[in-house]
């Protein structure tokens, strides 16, 4: 962990219980302030139950939840904002009506946010429905009206739960966009999601969680580093499946339209290059960093059929 | 406490704006205007006019004569006649020609509107009783006086014939039907038919407001918990905030509704000039100590109900989940109006008694024995005032009650979709 940064939101090894289901257990981690923390892990992990309880929705058993060194105060709610997965708005309200309802619980002046209202709709292509009722949006729409509420206060920090599931491509662009901006400005942003490749592009540090426990969290790219250079990423025509039993070779993942072999200590790069060489075409081959999804089945050691990497991000 | 005011906000205008609120403003009035006034007022313009009859007598014996002096006795207003008898045919029985010319005759006028009847007493008929009314339309009132006339002739007419020793008269007066006059304590006449009548208002409204708002806020639970806005709306408010805002909103609107309505009805009981509104109800509807314990039990009814429909909005995923729920619930809120009439006869029995001191039927059976009971005076030496203070402290206490349990189980109910929980999964609810 990178002592430079100041730590801004703290978890003290959290538990929560479901009757005889684990979904939280003695789990520890911390977000250095301004920074873009992720939450990942696959479906069912208590990625959810620990953002509600950081939320205060529902308690901990045990352990506890700090902002900047101290139990959350009444306050607190105020300077979040909180996109839950689960999430709606009330349809026959207008557009302005919701964004001054849900700014107003979070203590904002009616009179600044009306001000602020239009910037928003327009940087979302939503400023001619000022005046017209949630139910006449698209559901795309409404997500993007969704992420307005969660912003309009101006948080301190962000919190998103599955903040791509709903979203075509363009919106996860845009929403990013804004997402870096605020880090710029000094927002504290935690999001959580079971989609990796969005993850690895957006944090600057992770926390990988499965079955409830930490697998393994830090920065994003000294993790990279930890796992080092003993990934090669091989693009070729025809079957590559026998490059599994190349000696030097230790797990073999296959992509789209390329394979992922894990080495083990001392092997020969080039040995392998040959080998592979023999019986294909290569049309590229390459020593890179291990991918997080990569990462994530080495450290968990779970079952790759659990993890839905391959997902689409629109559910 | 700003950000219960905003939710209170919220829910208080999604209710009022809607067009069933207004509705339900105009509806009510307007409909106990056309039960109560517009009998009235109808049954009063009748008499208001004297009406023409004629009378054919077969009988030969003055029968006609009779019953036309009896009904002298109904004036109108202006102390002139109410029926005036236009014609008394006397025609022989056996005179069939002549009988049947004037009946042709007698059917012509009533066409024209100019007798509104005519009766034809046969012959015999103080052996027979054969004698028929004919009209156009005919109220109940003036039935029930014709009967009562022809009832009184035959009678005094069979008395004489039965050569009894005694002024005919003196032996009516033996056998006159008596009624009795209806008092209260402290010397009031009162109107037992007003009071039941009264009682049955006050706990209408305390049943429609608490089961019709207890339901929108019982929907309005379930649509947020449907779309997912709760989850959102937690963030920022406790669920404790959320909960009681709701209550309170919809509470107001409730308020608002039932204030309006107190509002026309002291602008009619302003101008009630010549509607002469029964001192009956002025006393049923004026007595401070009624009204007081009367606004009080509706809040606290409310109170009770809308959190209990609150914890069944926050553990059914549908409306149609709900309907179990809701049926003991009415009943529980109906069940004074089901033993109304046994109260109104013993508003003391250890029954009414304990039944009204049971929280969750208080408000409406505590309501309906006060306005039985009516009492004059503020003092706990009168049981029913004491038993009201009583109904008031246990209820006060449940509704405590109910909000804490309510509180554990809303605030995990709103984030559990998807299948109906089972009783032991909400009684585990409470540790979460």
């Amino acid at each position: 962990m990178d002592t430079m940064m100041e730590e801004y939101l703290k978890i003290n090894s959290i538990r929560k219980t479901y009757g005889d289901k684990v979904a939280v257990d003695d789990l520890s981690l911390t977000v250095p302030a301004g920074s873009i923390y992720g939450i990942i892990g696959p479906n069912g992990a208590g990625k959810t139950t620990t953002i509600r309880m950081i939320m205060d929705i529902i308690a901990p058993d045990s352990g506890e939840v700090l902002i900047e060194g101290k139990k959350p105060d009444s306050d607190f709610k105020n300077i979040v904002g909180y996109l839950p997965e689960e999430r709606g708005l009330h349809k026959k309200m207008t557009l302005e009506e919701v964004i001054v309802f849900f700014a107003e619980l979070k203590g904002a002046r009616r009179s600044q946010i009306l001000s602020d209202i239009d910037p928003w709709l327009k940087r979302m292509s939503l400023a001619e429905y000022r005046n017209r009722k949630v139910e006449e949006l698209s559901k795309g729409m409404q997500q993007k009206l969704q992420f307005v509420t969660t912003m309009i206060h101006k948080p301190k920090l962000i919190i998103l739960d599955e903040l791509f599931s709903g979203l075509d491509p363009i919106n996860i662009e845009l929403i990013k966009n804004i997402l870096l901006e605020e880090k710029r400005r000094g927002t504290t942003i935690l999001f959580s999601t079971h989609v990796m490749e969005q993850a690895e592009k957006l944090c600057d540090f992770i926390c990988l969680i499965n079955k409830g426990q930490k697998v393994l969290d830090g920065r994003m790219a000294e993790i990279k580093t930890r796992f080092g250079t003993d990934t090669i990423q091989v693009e070729m025509e025809g079957d590559g499946a026998f490059a599994a039993d190349i000696p030097g070779v230790e797990s073999f993942t296959e992509f789209n339209n390329y394979i992922e072999l894990k080495l083990g200590d001392n092997a020969d790069t080039q040995m392998i290059l040959k080998k592979l060489s023999e019986k294909v075409k290569i049309s590229r081959f390459e020593i890179v960093e291990p991918s997080l999804y990569n990462i994530f089945i080495d450290v968990a050691r779970v079952d790759p059929t659990e993890l839905n990497a391959g997902e689409v991000t629109n559910e | 406490m700003n950000k219960l005011w905003v939710i209170i906000k919220r829910e208080y205008a999604q209710v009022v704006k809607k067009k069933s609120f207004v509705v339900g403003i105009v509806l009510l009035p307007v409909f106990m205007i056309v039960l109560t006034v517009v009998p009235s007022l109808l049954a009063r313009k009748k008499p208001a006019t004297s009406q023409q009859l004629a009378i054919v007598d077969l009988d030969g014996r003055k029968m006609g004569e009779k019953f036309a002096g009896k009904l002298e006795r109904y004036k109108l207003d202006d102390s002139s006649l109410t029926y005036i008898v236009t014609d008394i045919y006397e025609i022989d029985p056996n005179d069939t020609t002549e009988y049947k010319a004037v009946r042709s005759r007698l059917d012509s006028a009533l066409q024209s509107n100019k007798i509104k009847s005519y009766v034809v007493l046969f012959d015999d008929i103080v052996k027979n009783d054969s004698c028929i009314v004919v009209a156009k339309s005919f109220s109940f009132r003036t039935a029930d006086r014709f009967n009562w006339a022809i009832t009184r002739v035959l009678t005094e007419e069979r008395l004489l014939e039965s050569n009894i020793n005694m002024e005919v008269d003196s032996v009516l007066n033996l056998t006159h039907r008596t009624v009795f006059t209806q008092m209260a304590p402290g010397e009031k006449q009162r109107n037992f038919e007003v009071m039941y009548l009264g009682g049955l208002f006050f706990v209408l409204i305390i049943f429609g407001t608490v089961i019709g708002y207890g339901q929108i806020l019982m929907r309005a639970v379930i649509e947020e918990k449907n779309s997912r806005i709760i989850e959102v709306m937690v963030s920022s408010v406790s669920p404790f905030q959320l909960m009681a805002g709701k209550i309170i909103g919809l509470g107001l609107a409730s308020l608002t509704q039932v204030g309006i309505w107190v509002v026309i009805g002291l602008g009619i009981y302003q101008f009630r000039g010549n509607l002469s509104i029964s001192a009956d109800i002025s006393d049923v509807l004026f007595n401070p100590i009624l009204i007081f314990f009367f606004v009080v039990y509706l809040v606290l009814g409310y109170l009770l109900y809308s959190t209990i429909f609150a914890l069944i909005g926050s553990i059914v995923n549908s409306e149609k989940e709900s309907q179990g729920f809701i049926f003991p619930i009415t009943m529980t809120v109906m069940l004074p109006i089901i033993l109304s009439m046994y109260i109104i006869q013993e508003p003391n029995s250890l029954i009414a008694t304990v039944l009204s001191l049971i929280p969750f039927m208080t408000p409406t059976m505590m309501v309906i024995r006060l306005n039985i009971m009516s009492p004059t005076n503020f003092t706990f030496a009168d049981p029913i005032v004491l038993q009201s203070v009583i109904g008031v402290i246990l209820t006060v206490l449940t509704i405590l009650g109910v909000i804490w349990f309510t509180g554990r189980i809303f605030r995990v109910g709103i984030l559990m979709y998807g299948k109906r929980p089972t009783l032991p999964e909400i009684i585990r609810w409470i540790k979460y």
